[in-house]
Parts: structure tokens; C-alpha cells; sequence
């Protein structure tokens, strides 16, 4: 948690993994969800369009969003973009995750507390940090992630 | 005092054509790099490449063979109308050949194809740079040149190639409808005096021009669409500055290749 958003983007030019999931890093928009996640193995796995996006139909589904598969960014709502964003993080071969300000991303801390605890279930070894500002840290309490501080 | 004004905004423009050229070919350069590269080819560039295709090429083939027809028999027409009051008769193979083939082809192909795929790519990098979509990709270590540049320049080549040579080939075949009505053409004639005066130059310059053709009428619109600002009433600025840009290569591809085949 950052006292302000200077301090929290000093921090985030420090570090030396990207912040992948942010409102400056949105779904592309003229892929449906399903090709949103699968793009990332596609280019740095090689692997197949077919297998890539099986295993990402496989991950919508797992959290119950199996309906917005091929649906496009326009059509989906902001949770919906959200969890998205995470499949789509999750596919990175990198151990930690880092989230930015997801309020700006979507609405209601509760939301947004709900997706994470979704999500976390198909995290596995990878650990999931968010970057916020201090007064947003009541809302975080109870959240299966760890929290920058 | 007016005239060094007036001289200094002629050096400005001419330093500024230079620094804009020079970026142009640089991209190209960089572009050129990426396509020799075999790491460049993965699973959702090949995917971009045949979605670009069918949309540059195969989408657009029904409107393409009826607009060759038409201008097939019409334009035919007139040049055999012509040849004939300056009794040319013997001539109108190695005319039609050269106008049809060499010329009028691959240029309408590239105006036709610019038109509509090279407005809409220009709005599609356009919307995704102010979209932040192109700092999602560079984020996610995707290379931009490989995933949305090198497709769509590829898929503009082959398409040009193609539609280039589908144009010629139903133009003049549907220039036979003009002949069989009004000069009594039987088709064997019509072929033999075709296929005789077709020689592999006319050839080589369709494939060379349609080559030409297709990676400017991708590679400007990518461009302009890249150099958008961050704005959504930049959009439609970029794409008619990216559109006027490409006619005026266009227009200059076809003049340079006059020029060559002169001399």
C-alpha cells in the first residue's frame, strides 16, 4: 500500500517483472476472451490455436464464466474484464503476478475480493501481489493474495 | 524579411519529407528483418496472416470479378474501338497486353485493396493505440512488428498478387465479349492474338508492380496508424492522412515503373 499514486509509480518503474494486469494493460479488442488468454502461449509456448484456447475455454470455465468465452471487450462487463485479465496474467511464465489499482479496472472492492478468491484456485505456485494506495487497504482484508506494502 | 520566412518554411518541409522518409524506411527495414526471421512465425501470427488474407483477398472477390467484367468489356472496347479508327488492327494484342497487363491490373487492384483493407487497418492500430492495446503487447512481451505488422504486410503482398493477376486475366477475357459482338472475334482469334503477344516481361512487371503495390498498401496505413495520438478524434485524422499518403505512393509506384519501362 502506497501513500500516494507518485510513491506507487516509483515502485512499479523499480520493478523488474511487469505489472500485468492494470487498466493500461486492457484485453485486446478485436479478440473474443477465449483468444485474449490463449494469445499469450500461443506466441511464447508455440503452442497450437486449437490447444491454447481449450485450455483457456478450460480456465473460463472453472471459474463459471464459460458464457463470455467468445464474446468480445464491448459486450463483457467490468468483473468480467477483470477475471479476464487474470486468466490472461496467469498464462505468463512468471511466478508473481502483479495487479494495479484494480478499482480503476472495475468497480466494488467487493467484486473485486470475490475475483481474486475465485481466481486464486487455479494460481497454483504463482503468488499474486496487488499495488494500492493506503486508504484502499481496509478493503483488502480477508483477500487470498498478498498485499504490497 | 518575407522571402527568408518563405525560405526557411521550404527547408523545414524538405528536412521534414527527409526525416519522414527516412523513418518510412527504416520501418520497412525493420520490417524486412522480422519477415527473414523464423522465430517470427508462431501460432498467432500464422493465425493473423489467414484471417488478413480472407479478409484483403477472398471477401472481396465477388464485387472484384464483376468490377473486372464490367471494366473488362467497356474498357477493351474503347481500346479496340480506338485502334481500329487509327487502324491498329494489327496492334491490339500488344495493346490490350500492355494496358490491361502491365498496367491498368495491378493499379486498380491496389486502389481497390487500399480502399478498403488499408482504410480499415489504419482504424484498427489506430483505435488500438489509443485503446492502450499496443502497451498491452509490449507488456505481455509480445513483439508488435511480428503479431499485427508482418501479417498483414505478407497477407497485402499475396493478396495483391493474386487479385492482380485474377483482374488481368478476367479483363481480358471479358474484353472478348466487345470483340464477338461488334468486330465478329471468334474466341480462338481472340486468345492466339492475346496469348502471342504476352511475354514474360509483361509478366515479371505485374508480379513486381503487384509486389510494390501490396507492401506500401499495408505498410502505410500500419504506420500512420502507429503514429496516431492518444485521442479518439485522431482516429479518423490518422486514417485520412495514412490514406492520402498511400495514393501518393500509389501514384508514384505507377509513374516510377512508366519511367522504367521507357528506358
Amino acid at each position: 500500500m502506497f501513500h500516494n499514486s507518485e510513491a506507487l509509480e516509483r515502485y512499479v518503474s523499480e520493478l523488474h517483472v511487469p505489472v500485468l494486469v492494470s487498466n493500461e494493460t486492457p484485453l485486446i479488442s478485436n479478440l473474443n476472451m477465449v483468444e485474449n488468454i490463449a494469445l499469450i502461449e500461443e506466441v511464447h509456448c508455440n503452442k497450437s490455436i486449437a490447444d491454447a484456447e481449450k485450455k483457456a475455454y478450460g480456465m473460463l470455465q472453472s471459474v463459471g464464466l464459460q458464457e463470455i468465452a467468445y464474446k468480445r471487450v464491448a459486450t463483457c462487463n467490468a468483473a468480467e474484464i477483470l477475471y479476464v485479465m487474470l486468466l490472461r496474467a496467469l498464462m505468463m511464465q512468471t511466478d508473481t503476478i502483479y495487479m494495479k489499482l484494480p478499482h480503476t479496472i472495475t468497480v466494488g472492492f467487493k467484486e473485486i475480493r470475490t475475483i481474486i478468491n475465485e481466481v486464486q484456485k487455479l494460481m497454483g505456485e504463482k503468488k499474486l501481489f496487488i499495488l494500492d494506495l493506503k486508504i484502499n487497504a481496509v478493503h483488502y482484508e480477508g483477500c487470498a493474495c498478498s498485499i504490497v506494502k | 524579411m518575407w522571402l527568408l520566412g518563405a525560405f526557411e518554411k521550404i527547408g523545414a518541409s524538405v528536412i521534414g519529407l527527409y526525416e519522414a522518409l527516412y523513418e518510412v524506411l527504416h520501418f520497412t527495414f525493420v520490417c524486412l528483418i522480422h519477415a527473414l526471421n523464423p522465430k517470427s512465425y508462431n501460432p498467432a501470427m500464422v493465425s493473423v496472416l489467414v484471417r488478413q488474407i480472407y479478409f484483403t483477398a477472398v471477401e472481396i472477390i465477388p464485387l472484384f470479378m464483376i468490377l473486372a467484367i464490367l471494366f473488362g468489356s467497356v474498357i477493351v472496347g474503347v481500346v479496340l474501338w480506338l485502334a481500329m479508327n487509327y487502324s491498329l488492327q494489327n496492334e491490339i494484342g500488344a495493346i490490350l497486353v500492355t494496358f490491361v497487363v502491365d498496367e491498368f491490373a495491378p493499379f486498380f487492384t491496389a486502389l481497390l485493396i487500399s480502399l478498403r483493407s488499408g482504410a480499415a487497418i489504419n482504424t484498427e492500430i489506430a483505435v488500438m493505440r489509443v485503446n492502450n492495446e499496443l502497451n498491452t503487447l509490449k507488456t505481455f512481451n509480445i513483439d508488435v512488428i511480428d503479431y499485427l505488422f508482418l501479417p498483414r504486410i505478407i497477407a497485402g503482398i499475396l493478396s495483391m498478387i493474386f487479385l492482380s493477376f485474377l483482374f488481368a486475366i478476367l479483363m481480358l477475357l471479358s474484353g472478348y465479349i466487345f470483340t464477338f459482338l461488334f468486330l465478329n472475334f471468334d474466341f480462338y482469334s481472340y486468345t492466339h492474338m492475346i496469348i502471342s503477344d504476352l511475354d514474360m516481361r509483361d509478366f515479371v512487371i505485374l508480379l513486381l508492380k503487384s509486389l510494390a503495390f501490396g507492401f506500401v498498401t499495408m505498410l502505410i496505413p500500419l504506420y500512420s496508424g502507429l503514429k496516431t495520438q492518444k485521442s479518439y478524434t485522431a482516429i479518423p485524422v490518422s486514417v485520412l492522412h495514412g490514406m492520402v499518403k498511400l495514393f501518393i505512393a500509389i501514384f508514384m509506384i505507377e509513374v516510377v515503373s512508366l519511367l522504367v519501362q521507357l528506358l
